[in-house]
């Protein structure tokens, strides 16, 4: 077993990557896709569409050009590849899954049809690979414990799906595993493969992250550290979004590997259509996670003060709160399903993606807890300030 | 005095003594020596082994015939080896050559070693050398030669230790303490598999994989070295390696006083990490043993050492005594060493989910022990590592249905449910109409049969209206009334 502690950077070979397009390059792991690329990556050009192109820029001097489109208009996005002439393709645009006040229709408009174009659009053009990031979280209906769960376990639909993020998400997956191998649309100038790859983080953080840990501090602020649900005996895969995103910098290789070889890989070492996890490849009690991230945030407390709340009243509570909210017609801060989220096991066996993609945790758990939980206070101090 | 104390104790502690019953009573070894059918010489090797050993005697001495000789001799030449090394009123000079040489010396009939220092308790071993000679000839020459060949290995370890004045100092770099750790258990692991893999008692891609031996060695010595840190700096000597140390106090001795306590258990937390990190290649590797007697020789001290890490993480008394887990705790982790893999994978499961309830978020390396704890957590991970083994390797295919055997393949299971759980919305439907037509069976034979039963009662003449009709039930009455006279009457 390797050590996944160590904080070594492995040296990346710096390979080819050719023209490299990342949608949604402006968001939360968007932007640390870029950020790689620059620092491992040998690239003949780097772009980013999004909708918006303010926040998370590289500074001019890296190169890379920042186009602003919708990925729901196919026509516009035409125009911008045949610009951009990308040779792959990652495609990490989604609205945030939870507390971004996104609506089921724009995660349906977005993830399902944005996605549906991007495809479209790769088929029209000249991308040679496409990598589209998925969520560890389509194997999972919201209830049942996930036990080292490898890609062998089924995609959560429909009625058994209750997040309706995660079907939008397995939606888009089945779209791009699907238009692997596609042949180029009529009107296409290529003639050679369209390949995809899938990747399924699982519990994303880092810098630029507006869920976990900015939640998990305010949580500690308003003096909730002092309770635990459940037994915490339940382990849960948080992945540093760095790792995340050198999963699919790999993935991306691989594809083009199979690509320029022009035979197709046997099934063991084949990349194109299929799915991968990818975690930090060191599941951890939930509830340390918690913990982790509220020392980092300057809690100095042990366990000693910490009150144990039962799963089941915990459930009764978070119902009375949904009862609460909905009379004041409000969106609950505390409901069941965070209850649920925090009780439940849900850990994943990334060997997969570590003998086809040779993917290895770059950065450990606890180096990105400390990483991210600097980024979260030093942003409000700036907030502060302003 | 002591046994008041020991009666009181168990008084309030029942779970102790009841495991310690329980290993009394229950416990049936695999098999059992025979010194009746044994030569004097390896009667007295016996002796030296009980002698030398007492947790490891009793274990050596229920493994099969076929190990039980070369494991005892093994044992006791690198008792030998040790006896040498840890003697310091041998000078240097005399010791290297005694240590570089030894393996020489064992084939030496007659042979003894007088000169060891009055206070090294197994002097009495070397003074009867002789008698481990004599065995040690008689051996099959394939195990002779694994224990030569380890024997020389580990002098030469310890002659270069010996000499190595920084190391006199104490160790300084993490690579330096592993390297230690190889030396004085790694390399005793690598004979023990190379003989368990020779006799046929484990799988030989073991000796393919042996990072696993090497993981088996280090978790132990390195959980001896944290548990007895107090013990050797009594004795002035110091295996911490100072890499790690220095992160929290800046002299060694500081480490003891308590002042620097909660440093110190800091520390203590971070070695503690280090030697956590072997548990899930030591599951492994005893995937990997076939028999019984064999299985228990190797399991027993594993399990000792996870539930002593969990008695000294987070536990400042290692810096001002002498810790150990009790008696009771290492009957009942004997009684669970001695069946099967899947009860040793829970108890490391269990002492694991221990120390994790233990660990501190105050801990600098509070993150890393949550995660290395739940690593050492299931038997997936078992079956997968050892499944990728075995397309590596060519193996004969009783470990894989060992495996089998124990792991019934729990993934598949749990796919089929939740599959089965997706589609049960299409089934749902079925199952509704199934159930409606199974009432309506019921139903209707109910209805025959009783229909058929009523049917024949009427024929028999059952007057059903005298039910309902109370002129019909009341002439009836009278008329009942009237026999019943009529046969009092014949009786007066």
């Amino acid at each position: 077993m390797t050590a996944t502690t160590a904080t070594t950077k492995v040296p990346v070979e710096q390979a080819q990557l050719g023209r490299v397009l990342v949608i949604g390059g402006c968001g939360f792991l968007g932007h640390h896709v870029v950020n790689l690329l620059l620092r491992d990556w040998k690239c003949d050009a780097i772009s980013v569409v999004d909708i918006r192109c303010q926040r998370n820029r590289r500074p001019a001097s890296d190169g890379v050009e920042y186009v602003e489109a919708d990925i729901t208009d196919s026509e516009g996005l035409v125009k911008v590849f045949e610009s951009l002439r990308p040779d792959v393709v990652i495609h990490t645009a989604s609205p945030v899954a939870q507390g971004g006040g996104a609506t089921n229709e724009l995660f349906r408009k977005v993830n399902i049809e944005g996605t549906r174009t991007v495809i479209d659009v790769c088929r029209r053009t000249t991308v040679k690979a496409l990598v589209y990031t998925s969520s560890a979280s389509v194997m999972s209906d919201n209830r049942s414990d996930l036990i080292n769960a490898n890609e062998d376990y089924p995609v959560i639909r429909g009625k058994q799906q209750s997040e309706y993020y995660s079907e939008t998400k397995a939606h888009a997956e089945q779209l791009v595993l699907e238009a692997n191998r596609a042949e180029p649309l009529p009107d296409s100038p290529s003639t050679g493969l369209f390949l995809t790859t899938a990747i399924r983080p699982s519990g994303i953080f880092g810098e630029g992250d507006v869920q976990l840990v900015k939640h998990a501090i305010m949580a500690y602020r308003e003096g909730k550290d002092k309770v635990q649900v459940g037994t915490n005996e339940n382990l849960f895969d948080f992945t540093y979004v760095e790792n995340v995103a050198h999963a699919h910098l790999l993935a991306a290789r691989a594809l083009l590997v199979t690509h320029a070889a022009g035979v197709t890989p046997l099934d063991y070492e084949r990349v194109d259509g299929e799915a991968f996890i990818v975690t930090n490849g060191s599941p951890i009690y939930f509830w340390d996670m918690m913990r982790g991230i509220w020392h980092a945030a300057g809690s100095e407390r042990g366990t000693d003060h910490v009150w144990l709340l039962s799963r089941d009243l915990g459930i009764f509570l978070g119902f009375l709160s949904e009862v609460a909210f909905s009379i004041l017609r409000k969106e609950p801060t505390f409901n069941r399903q965070r209850i649920v989220y925090s009780t439940m096991t849900r850990y994943y066996d990334i060997s997969k993606a570590r003998r086809r993609l040779g993917y290895e945790p770059l950065v450990s758990l606890s180096d990105g807890v400390k990483k991210t939980v600097e980024w979260t206070l030093a942003q409000e101090k700036q907030a502060a300030k302003s | 005095m002591a046994g008041l104390k020991e009666i009181l104790y168990y008084m309030f502690h029942p779970n102790q003594l009841r495991s310690i019953v329980q290993w009394k009573v229950w416990h049936e070894p695999v098999h059992t020596r025979d010194p009746s059918k044994e030569a004097p010489t390896l009667q007295s090797c016996f002796h030296f082994l009980n002698l030398t050993s007492r947790s490891f005697a009793a274990v050596i001495q229920e493994l099969n015939h076929e190990m039980l000789v070369p494991i005892a001799l093994f044992y006791l030449v690198l008792r030998g080896l040790d006896t040498i090394e840890d003697d310091m009123t041998i000078s240097a000079d005399k010791k290297e050559p005694l240590l570089r040489d030894f393996y020489k010396y064992m084939q030496i009939d007659g042979w003894t070693f007088t000169e060891s220092g009055p206070n090294e308790k197994d002097r009495e071993l070397l003074i009867h050398f002789d008698d481990v000679i004599v065995e040690l000839k008689k051996l099959k020459k394939n195990y002779f030669d694994i224990i030569e060949d380890i024997t020389i290995k580990m002098g030469n370890g310890m002659a270069d230790y010996a000499l190595n004045a920084e190391f006199q100092e104490g160790v300084l770099t993490v690579p330096q303490y592993e390297e230690y750790c190889h030396y004085v258990a790694g390399l005793v692991g690598e004979g023990l598999t190379r003989l368990f893999v020779e006799g046929e008692y484990a799988n030989p891609a073991l000796l393919d994989r042996m990072e696993l031996t090497e993981s088996m060695g280090q978790f132990l010595q390195k959980v001896n070295i944290v548990r007895d840190v107090h013990e050797d700096f009594l004795d002035k000597r110091r295996f911490w390696p100072k890499e790690i140390w220095s992160k929290y106090v800046d002299r060694w001795e500081d480490m003891f006083d308590p002042k620097y306590r909660t440093q110190a258990v800091h520390c203590s937390s971070e070695m503690i990490l280090n030697a956590l990190k072997h548990a899930d290649q030591c599951l492994f590797y005893m995937a990997g043993i076939k028999e019984q007697s064999v299985f228990n020789f190797v399991a027993i001290p594993q399990t000792m050492a996870i539930a002593t890490l969990d008695l000294v993480f987070q536990n400042p008394k290692i810096f001002y005594s002498h810790i150990k887990i009790t008696k009771g705790d290492a009957c009942h982790l004997m009684m669970q060493s001695t069946q099967n893999l899947a009860v040793v994978c829970d108890v490391f499961r269990r002492y694991a989910r221990r120390i994790a309830k233990k660990n501190d978020p105050r801990d600098p390396h509070f993150l890393e022990i949550s995660a290395a704890c739940g690593k050492v957590r299931f038997w997936k991970l078992v079956v997968t590592t050892l499944s990728r083994i075995i397309m590596l390797t060519t193996l004969d295919v009783q470990i894989e249905q060992f495996i089998e055997t124990l792991f019934p393949t729990q993934d598949v299971k749990k796919i089929k449910a939740v599959e089965a759980a997706q589609k049960s919305s299409e089934n749902d439907r079925n199952d509704y109409f199934e159930a409606i037509m199974l009432i309506f069976a019921v139903v209707f034979v109910l209805l025959i049969v009783s229909g058929l039963m009523i049917g024949a009662a009427w024929f028999m003449g059952a007057r059903f209206d005298a039910a309902f009709d109370k002129n019909v039930a009341s002439s009836l009455k009278d008329a009942a009334k009237a026999t019943i006279t009529s046969i009092d009457h014949e009786e007066l």
